[in-house]
């Protein structure tokens, strides 16, 4: 069964399409990849689904419920949540406050909430730094304290907005293990990446977006195999 | 003896030393620059809810001032309401307000806040300045008498020496270090500071902008209040431009941008900075230390300049104040305090 379901969803900003009719589903516990070129509407999506923007048109189930219209803290308190492509750590909390802020959206215990938060930073492996100041983490560090304080609020859909982007081989390596490890969990995510081997070994379906619209969706395979894809990715000669 | 007992020893022996003041200082002077500092404290404190904690900058906090001093001072001249009664009427009308308000600031960021909020103020300002019959205008409120406090049939106080004012000053300033310090140390204070942070970070963990910007300026305003209504029963005259004015609204926030934002202690020091700096200034304190001391003669031309416009000067080297303190100690003195304590322990090599 679909936790998220995508009918027919643009955004127009003026005249522009930057997402153009564009329909999938999300089964539960899977992982589903999103990619296409700058500028192909990825984030634009993310902030529709997620209720930075109201669609323009179509609509967006989660759980069957209608999300359209819902302000970004509702659509997270029923179990979607996001992180940004751009880091956005609470630069002068310290980063188990920072977990606590997420933790905090189902409790009002302080106690409970740092257990929580501390819980999350063993699991993506930064609670050697829980008492620094999040604004001083080094990149590699900012991305998995957006994966924490995302978990941290309980959510039943994750929504990582290019969690590699920026990241050295290895510490590319440590966040495929994460997300890896959180579908473990049962956890549906909806993941944004440009490292292409990456999206090819963690996700279970593709969707493809150029120019605001669905190029194709598939699995892996069918999605490096489609010549259309690479015709959006490398030009006209190389299909 | 571990750390927290330590404070809260600390904390004892300064409370019992407040406490025990006026039963040992009878100079009403003394007493006076004690209530001036209680009430900065307060101001200072009420703004760092909102300023220093949610990272909304308002620069009309004299509106909420205003409204409560205006509000007990109308309801016991023309309706002889003692004022313990009307600080009541004055805190549920500052909560409209209030509302009011943040339901139409709030939909602003940044500097776009900053300039609705002294707009409003100012509204307000000249409201009371034009809505005569109410306020009496410009002329302000006069209250000379206030009712004796009564329990039963005791009377408490009559107001008739500083000491209550006192009292009821310390009352207020701990009230508001209280509320501060509840705040810190509850979701809301993570809440408001994730908001401060980064309101789009804070939004898609769950946490409902409008809603906790308004907790936040609810509490602010309410605490603002009552220091107004206290200034107003203690000073006994309220006029527009001196509890709705921007002077107001600017002082009271560099309480807390001097003293340190989003810090429990910062509007203190703030305050016990300030305010013996401007009275030292406004009082020709300065003047007389520089004599006393030898550096300037008193009858030479320089001691006569010094003396004529020194006191003058007090808004001008308030000004420097601020200056030097947003140019090295960009997180107030609390900031500078905490940087000397801990050298740089939580930032990565």
């Amino acid at each position: 069964m679909p936790i998220l379901e995508i009918n027919h969803v643009s955004k127009f900003f003026g005249g522009l399409a930057a997402v153009s009719d564009v329909s999938f589903s999300v089964e539960a516990g899977s992982i589903m990849g999103l990619i296409g070129p700058n500028g192909a509407g990825k984030t634009t999506l993310f902030n529709c689904i997620t209720g930075y923007y109201p669609p323009s048109r179509g609509e967006v189930f989660f759980h069957g419920r209608r999300m359209n219209g819902l302000d970004p803290d509702k659509v997270c308190m029923l179990g979607m949540v996001r992180t940004w492509q751009k880091v956005r750590p609470l630069a002068r909390l310290s980063v188990v406050d920072n977990v606590m802020v997420g933790a905090l959206a189902h409790t009002s215990s302080l106690r409970t909430a740092r257990a929580l938060a501390m819980d999350q930073l063993r699991v993506v492996g930064l609670d050697h730094r829980a008492d620094f100041t999040a604004g001083g983490l080094p990149i590699g560090e900012r991305k998995k304290l957006e994966v924490a304080r995302a978990l941290a609020t309980r959510p039943k859909l994750l929504l990582l907005d290019e969690v590699m982007g920026g990241l050295n081989p290895a510490e590319s390596a440590e966040i495929i293990q994460l997300i890896l490890d959180i579908k473990q969990q049962g956890l549906t995510q909806m993941v944004i990446e440009h490292d292409m081997k990456a999206i090819m070994r963690i996700s279970d379906r593709i969707v493809v977006l150029t120019s605001g619209e669905k190029l194709m969706e598939g699995t892996p395979q069918e999605v490096v195999t489609n010549p259309d894809v690479i015709t959006a990715y490398l030009g006209e000669s190389h299909a | 003896m571990s750390n927290t007992m330590l404070k809260a020893a600390a904390g004892f022996i300064l409370l019992a030393l407040l406490l025990a003041i006026p039963k040992q200082v009878e100079s009403p002077y003394a007493l006076h620059m004690m209530i001036l500092l209680f009430l900065s404290i307060s101001m200072g404190q009420s703004w760092n809810i909102l300023g220093g904690f949610a990272g909304q900058y308002s620069v009309g906090h004299a509106a909420y001032f205003g409204v409560g001093a205006y509000a007990t001072m109308m309801l016991m001249q023309a309706r002889q309401v003692p004022p313990w009664i009307g600080v009541w009427a004055g805190m549920v009308l500052v909560v409209a307000v209030a509302l009011a308000i943040g339901s139409i600031c709030f939909r602003l960021r940044g500097p776009y806040f900053v300039l609705a909020s002294i707009a409003v103020a100012e509204i307000l300002r000249l409201s009371a300045i034009n809505l005569t019959a109410l306020t009496n205008g410009a002329e302000g409120i006069l209250v000379t008498e206030l009712p004796a406090f009564k329990l039963g049939e005791r009377v408490l106080t009559d107001f008739s020496t500083k000491v209550p004012f006192y009292y009821i000053g310390l009352s207020l300033a701990l009230l508001t270090i209280g509320v501060t310090y509840g705040v810190q140390h509850s979701k809301l204070g993570y809440f408001f500071q994730a908001i401060r942070e980064d309101q789009d970070a804070a939004h898609s963990l769950g946490i409902s902008i409008s809603l906790y910007k308004n907790i936040a300026l609810v509490i602010s305003a309410v605490l603002t209040s009552l220091a107004g209504a206290y200034y107003g029963i203690y000073v006994g005259f309220v006029d527009p431009p001196t509890v709705l004015g921007l002077d107001l609204s600017v002082q009271i926030m560099l309480i807390c941008i001097i003293g340190g934002m989003g810090t429990l202690w910062g509007p203190v020091l703030g305050a016990l900075v300030l305010v013996p700096m401007s009275e030292a200034l406004r009082s020709n304190l300065v003047t007389d230390l520089l004599v006393k001391v030898g550096l300037v003669n008193a009858d030479s031309k320089v001691g006569v300049f010094l003396k004529e416009n020194l006191a003058h000067a007090h808004v001008l080297l308030y000004g420097i104040l601020v200056v030097l303190v947003i140019l090295f100690m960009p997180d107030g003195l609390m900031g500078f305090v905490k940087k000397l304590a801990r050298p740089r322990k939580q930032e990565v090599a």
